[in-house]
C-alpha cells in the first residue's frame, strides 16, 4: 500500500479529529451517527463484501454489545472497559456461531443471522430481570461519557474499522476471502483453508458492532431490544457497502456519508419516504451499478484485453 | 511394475442415487509417469477425480498419496500433500485478476511467488495479462491459466480433467509441451482426455474406465485392441462429445 492510497484517509481522519472545534452538538451528534456507519458497514464489508457470505443479522452484535456496555456501565465498570468487554462478548457470541453457521451454504447463512437477530431481541425482551424486557434500559448521566469521549471513541472504532479492511484487503487473508467469494470450492481445491478463514473473517466482523453497540447506548442513554436488534440497521449497513463497492476499502466510507446525508436531508420532512428511499436505493444499485460506485472511477477501469489469443 | 505408485486407488465406490458412478475402481499412477485416462461420456472419469482431490466426499474405498491415506480429507489439506487439479470446466476465479489467480494458489504470500506467477506468465505469453481480470480472458487463456494456477505449489501429482477442451490449437500445443517438460522434471500426471492422438502420444500407460469399472490398463497400444473397450465406445453411445458434466 502507497502513501498515495492511505493519504485521503489520513486527511479524513485529521478533519473528523478537528471536527468537534467547528460544529454544534447537533452536527457532532450527526457525524457520531456517521462514523458508526462507517464502523458498522466495513464490519460488515469484512465477512460479507468479501467472502460473498450475506449477513442479514450483524446488528446481533451491535446488540449483544449495546446490552453488555448499558448493564456493565450499570453494574459500576467504568464506561470505556464496558465498551472493550462490550466488544469481547461479541467477539465471544460469534466465533462458536460462526464455526457452526459457516458450513451452511450462503443463502442459508443469511437467514441463520437473520434469526439470530431475532434470537437476540427475544432474549433482550422476554429476560426482563437482567434487560428490564421491552421497557428497555435507561442509562443514569452521571455514569456516562461525555458526547466528546462518545465521539472520540466512534472515530476510533471508524478508524480501526477501516484499518482492518484495508490490511486484509492488501494482504494474503484478503485474497484469500475474496477467492471464497468467487469460487469456494476452487479455492479449498488450491488450498485455501475456506473453513478457517471464514470463521476469522466472522469473528473480526464481530468485535467492532459490539464495541459500536456499547457507544450507541451511551450517547443515547437508553437501549430496548427494537433500536439495537434493528434489522433496519443490517439493511443500512448493506446498502452502505453495495452503494460504495463491496469488498473494497473506501466504498463503505463513501456509501455511508452518501446515505447518511441522504437520511439527514429527508428524514425531517418525510419521515416515512426515507425508508422508501432506501429501498429504491438497493433496487438502483442492484439493477444499475453492481459493483458500486468505486467502480466508476476512472482509475479502477482495468484495461480490457481483445479476445485474440486462445478462442476456440 | 516395482516403482511404487503415488496415487493408489483401492475398490472406491460412489453413487448417486441408483447411478453407481464408480464401482469398485482400483488403479495406481506411476511416479514419474504421465498415466491417462479415457473411457464413455458418463462413464465416471470426473467423478474419480473428484473423489481422489477431496472435492466429492461421498465415496467409499482407499486412497493412498505417496503411500498416505488421503480420502476424507479436505482438499486443501491434499493439495497441501502435493496433489493439485484443474477442473473439467474451467474455474478461474472471475474477479480476481490473473497474477491473483496464481498467486492464490502459492503456498506463501511473498514476492518470491509474485515472481513465479510472472516467470510462469511469461513462458505461455500472457504476462501482459497480468492485471486483466480472469473472466476478462478468452475461454482458452482461462484454461490456460488454470493450468497455471496448478503448477504454483510444485506439485508431486497434477491431475487434469480434459485440459485442452475448448482451447485453439496453438494454446493446446503449449500445453501440452508443458506437460511433457514438467514430466521431464519428475512432475507426474494424470490425465483425461479425449484425443486418442494426444493419449498415444503422451501416456505410459493408460486406463478405460466404463460404468464406473476399469475394463482395460496398459499401454495405448494394448488397450486399443481390446474388444471390451471396442464395445464400450461403440456397442452402445458413440463417444461424441457435447453432453459433458462436471
Ligand atoms: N453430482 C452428481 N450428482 C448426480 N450424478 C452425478 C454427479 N456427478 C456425476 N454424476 C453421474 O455420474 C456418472 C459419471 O459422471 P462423470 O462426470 O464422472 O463422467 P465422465 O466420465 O467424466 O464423463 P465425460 O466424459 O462426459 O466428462 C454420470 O452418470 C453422471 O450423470
Ligand atoms: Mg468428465
Amino acid at each position: 500500500m502507497s502513501l498515495k492510497s492511505i493519504a485521503p484517509g489520513i486527511v479524513l481522519a485529521l478533519l473528523a479529529v478537528a471536527a468537534p472545534a467547528m460544529a454544534s452538538d447537533y452536527q457532532l451528534l450527526f457525524l457520531l451517527q456517521l462514523l458508526m456507519m462507517i464502523a458498522l458497514a466495513q464490519s460488515w464489508n469484512l465477512i460479507s463484501g468479501m467472502t460473498g457470505y450475506v449477513s442479514l443479522g450483524h446488528t446481533a452484535f451491535f446488540g449483544v454489545g449495546a446490552y453488555a456496555g448499558a448493564l456493565l456501565l450499570q453494574w459500576g465498570f467504568p464506561w470505556w472497559l464496558a465498551i472493550f468487554k462490550g466488544a469481547g462478548i461479541a467477539l465471544l457470541v460469534a466465533a462458536p456461531l460462526g464455526v457452526l453457521t459457516l458450513r451452511l451454504r450462503g443463502p442459508y447463512f443469511a437467514i441463520a443471522m437473520l434469526g439470530l437477530n431475532e434470537i437476540g431481541r427475544l432474549v433482550a425482551t422476554l429476560w426482563v430481570d437482567l434487560t428490564q424486557g421491552g421497557d428497555g434500559i435507561p442509562l443514569s448521566p452521571a455514569r456516562l461519557p461525555t458526547l466528546l469521549q462518545n465521539y472520540y471513541t466512534m472515530l476510533t472504532l471508524a478508524v480501526l474499522a477501516t484499518s482492518l479492511i484495508a490490511w486484509v484487503r492488501y494482504n494474503r487473508l484478503g485474497l484469500e476471502l475474496r477467492a471464497i467469494r468467487e469460487d469456494e470450492e476452487a479455492a479449498e481445491m488450491v488450498g485455501v483453508n475456506t473453513t478457517r478463514n471464514k470463521v476469522i473473517a466472522f469473528a473480526l466482523s464481530a468485535v467492532i458492532p459490539g464495541a459500536a453497540g456499547a457507544v450507541y447506548a451511551f450517547y443515547t442513554s437508553y437501549i430496548d431490544p427494537v433500536s439495537v436488534f434493528a434489522p433496519a440497521l443490517n439493511i443500512q449497513m448493506i446498502v452502505m457497502v453495495l452503494l460504495g463497492g463491496s469488498g473494497t476499502v473506501w466504498g463503505p466510507v463513501i456509501g455511508a456519508v452518501l446515505v447518511r446525508t441522504l437520511h439527514e436531508l429527508t428524514w425531517a420532512q418525510f419521515p416515512a419516504l426515507h425508508l422508501a428511499l432506501l429501498g429504491v436505493l438497493i433496487v438502483a444499485i442492484v439493477l444499475f451499478l453492481p459493483k458500486g460506485i468505486l467502480s466508476l472511477a476512472p482509475w479502477r477501469r482495468r484495461v480490457r484485453p481483445d479476445r485474440a489469443p486462445g478462442s476456440p | 511394475m516395482t516403482a511404487a505408485a503415488l496415487l493408489e486407488v483401492r475398490d472406491v465406490h460412489r453413487d448417486f442415487g441408483g447411478v453407481h458412478a464408480l464401482s469398485g475402481v482400483t488403479l495406481q499412477v506411476a511416479r514419474g509417469r504421465i498415466t491417462g485416462m479415457i473411457g464413455p461420456n458418463g462413464s465416471g472419469k470426473t467423478t474419480l477425480f473428484q473423489v481422489v482431490s477431496g472435492i466429492d466426499r461421498g465415496a467409499t474405498g482407499q486412497v493412498f498419496l505417496d503411500g498416505e491415506p488421503i480420502l476424507g480429507l479436505r482438499p486443501s489439506q491434499i493439495y497441501q500433500r502435493g496433489l493439485a487439479r484443474t477442473f473439467q470446466l474451467s474455474r478461474v476465479f472471475p474477479q480476481l485478476t490473473v497474477l491473483e489467480n496464481l498467486m492464490v494458489a502459492g503456498h506463501r504470500h511473498d514476492r518470491a511467488v509474485r515472481e513465479r506467477a510472472i516467470g510462469l506468465l511469461e513462458k505461455v505469453g500472457l504476462r501482459e495479462y497480468s492485471a486483466v481480470a480472469g473472466s476478462d480472458l478468452s475461454y482458452g487463456q482461462q484454461r490456460l491459466v488454470e493450468f497455471l494456477r496448478v503448477l504454483m505449489s510444485d506439485p508431486a501429482l497434477i491431475l487434469l480433467d480434459e485440459p485442452a477442451a475448448g482451447v485453439n490449437p496453438t494454446l493446446r500445443n503449449t500445453l501440452w509441451d508443458m506437460v511433457r517438460h514438467l514430466n521431464g522434471q519428475g512432475t507426474t500426471f494424470f490425465v483425461i482426455e479425449h484425443d486418442m492422438g494426444v493419449i498415444a502420444d503422451l501416456c505410459d500407460d493408460v486406463y478405460v474406465l466404463s460404468e464406473g469399472q476399469v475394463i482395460a490398463h496398459g499401454d495405448f497400444e494394448t488397450v486399443r485392441g481390446n474388444d471390451t473397450v471396442l464395445a464400450a465406445y461403440f456397442g452402445k453411445t458413440a463417444a461424441h462429445r457435447g453432453t459433458e458434466n462436471d
